[in-house]
């Protein structure tokens, strides 16, 4: 459909320049093309997670109505993450995902898999058009792959201005099918993990799975005075299929002295199960921003109410200042705060002899956590384009679910902060 | 002015237990400060048009990103989405 409207586009474009062929071709090619790129370096604290990200993003102007726009976004990620098991006061020995390899844990120190690595390749296109003088739509494509993973997603958005364009208000619904290909295949959950194995057994692993998500989202934004603009938005999403962490354990330990428990499968010394969640999950989300703009700087300041049926509720609350130094640069602090309430069924371990749960997990991001950013962006505008340089600090801590600390366990730190630095430098540019 | 006053509801309910009864009543109060707003006429709306009072979508996606990795939530601002086998 759209591509039948090219020609009529290509004919209103000719129409415009021999009506403005009087101006300099410069001054109407000068924004046809913008480019807005970045690198990205993601390090937590302790060997953990690495990020090294490069993210680039075109966008051509067919005209004043229409553009396409097209995103690249190669991650390169290293380091170890937390596998779910507690610290025990003796070495613990964990399977590696595809079965066929091992990896030890110190006594007192928080259990991490080191295997992570993964490399991670997203496309995005994206079509926008006007539809008269006041509406506009758009229409998305996207995708992603890691060796594990694979993601392919459709959205589209409408918006819809009153009001003198003092009111906008847009529409939006987005689609997403994933498959989930986890190393040595998908762990039936809650069952324990066995010890390492070459025999090329499945192991009771159910090869790959699938989810699929949907979401959608209606919002407003308001022009409120000369200075202050508001925007509101709710978003309701619903996910279906494979929602579990197949890399993720829990441990299993005594009751009262918090010792691991021996395992009873061979090869591995203690017992821990593989976590299993819910096959659905629906979120929603209030979000509301406020732009300030004064003379020279701005101010926006930001919130979103999130909750799900998971038992999941969290609070975001964000600042950031622009501080227009003069006209070619620029510094922005910014302040984020985070909370989140655990999952119902999130336990950091379970005990021996208690009923096995319906649903358990011990991943910390759907614990008790609390987090802050910290950081500031600087730029500068050359004749050629935009440099920016951000730097943040981000820090998280997590609780334990309660009644979990019990005997040995009382003297770990059974869910360390989470300390990480984000450096982007950032280029941009039209022609 | 009137509409900065009104919008204070929205900002100040975020430390309410009952979510569900926040975000209803932020939903209102942010309806009745919308419509509580008088228009400002187009060739008032000379800082509107700035680059900074629009949010860098950039920047926002890589954050998104990041948080979606680390934390139980996602979206808001745009779509909670998904495409990473990183949460």
């Amino acid at each position: 459909m759209q591509l039948k409207r090219k020609p009529v586009g290509a004919t209103l474009a000719a129409a415009t320049c021999s009506l403005l062929g009087s101006l300099p071709a410069v001054a109407q090619e000068a924004k046809a093309w913008s480019v807005d790129s970045s690198l990205l370096y993601y390090g937590e604290d302790n060997g953990r997670v690495k990020d090294l990200s490069l993210m680039a993003s075109i966008r051509r102007a067919l005209d004043e109505d229409r553009s396409l726009s097209a995103t690249l976004t190669v991650d390169s990620l290293t380091g170890a993450t937390p596998n779910g098991a507690v610290p025990a006061g003796v070495p613990q020995t964990f399977t590696g995902p595809s079965g066929g390899g091992s990896y030890t844990v110190a006594p007192g120190a928080q259990p991490l898999d080191t295997t992570f690595l993964d490399t991670r390749v997203a496309l995005a296109a994206n079509w926008q058009q006007a539809l008269g003088t006041a509406m506009r739509w758009n229409v998305g494509l996207s995708a992603s792959h890691e060796y594990d993973y694979l993601h392919l997603g459709l959205n589209a958005r409408l918006e819809r201005d009153f009001n003198q364009r003092n009111t906008t208000v847009f529409l939006g619904a987005a689609y997403g099918q994933d498959e989930i290909k986890p190393v040595g295949g998908v762990p039936v959950g809650l069952s324990p993990m066995a010890g390492e194995i070459d025999d090329g057994t499945d192991r009771g692993r159910a090869g790959d799975d699938t989810k699929d998500v949907a979401d959608i989202l209606i919002g407003v934004t308001q022009v409120l005075t000369r200075r202050s603009l508001l925007e509101v938005a709710y978003s309701y999403g619903q996910s279906d299929g494979y929602l579990t962490d197949p890399y993720k354990i829990l441990s299993v330990v005594d009751p009262v002295s918090g010792a691991p428990v021996a395992s009873t499968e061979d090869g591995i010394d203690f017992q821990y199960l593989y976590e299993h969640r819910p096959d659905s999950r629906t979120k929603q989300s209030l979000f509301a921003e406020w732009r300030y703009a004064f003379d020279r700087d701005s101010l926006a300041l930001n919130v979103r109410l999130m909750d799900d049926d998971w038992g999941v509720q969290s609070q975001t609350a964000e600042a950031r200042y622009r501080w227009n130094i003069n006209e070619r640069s620029y510094l922005e602090p910014h302040l984020r705060w985070y909370s989140q309430g655990a999952a119902d069924f999130y336990r950091t371990v379970l005990f021996e002899g208690d009923p096995l749960p319906a649903f358990a997990t011990a991943d910390y991001r759907l614990g008790d956590l609390d987090a802050y950013t910290i950081g500031a962006k600087y730029g500068r505008r050359t004749a050629h384009g935009e440099f920016s340089v951000r730097l943040e600090y981000y820090q998280q801590s997590a609780t334990e679910s309660p009644g979990a600390a019990v005997g040995a366990l009382a003297g770990f730190d059974l869910t360390p902060d989470l300390k990480a630095v984000i450096v982007q430098f950032g280029y941009k540019f039209d022609f | 002015m009137s509409c900065t006053r009104q919008m204070s509801p929205c900002a100040g309910s975020r430390s309410s237990r009952s979510l569900a009864a926040v975000m209803l009543a932020a939903g209102i109060a942010c309806a009745a400060a919308l419509a509580g707003c008088a228009g400002v006429e187009p060739w008032e709306r000379d800082l509107h048009a700035r680059a900074d009072m629009k949010a860098d979508a950039h920047d926002a996606a890589i954050d998104d990103h990041i948080y979606f990795s680390k934390e139980a939530s996602s979206g808001g601002r745009s779509f909670a989405g998904g495409g990473c086998g990183c949460n």
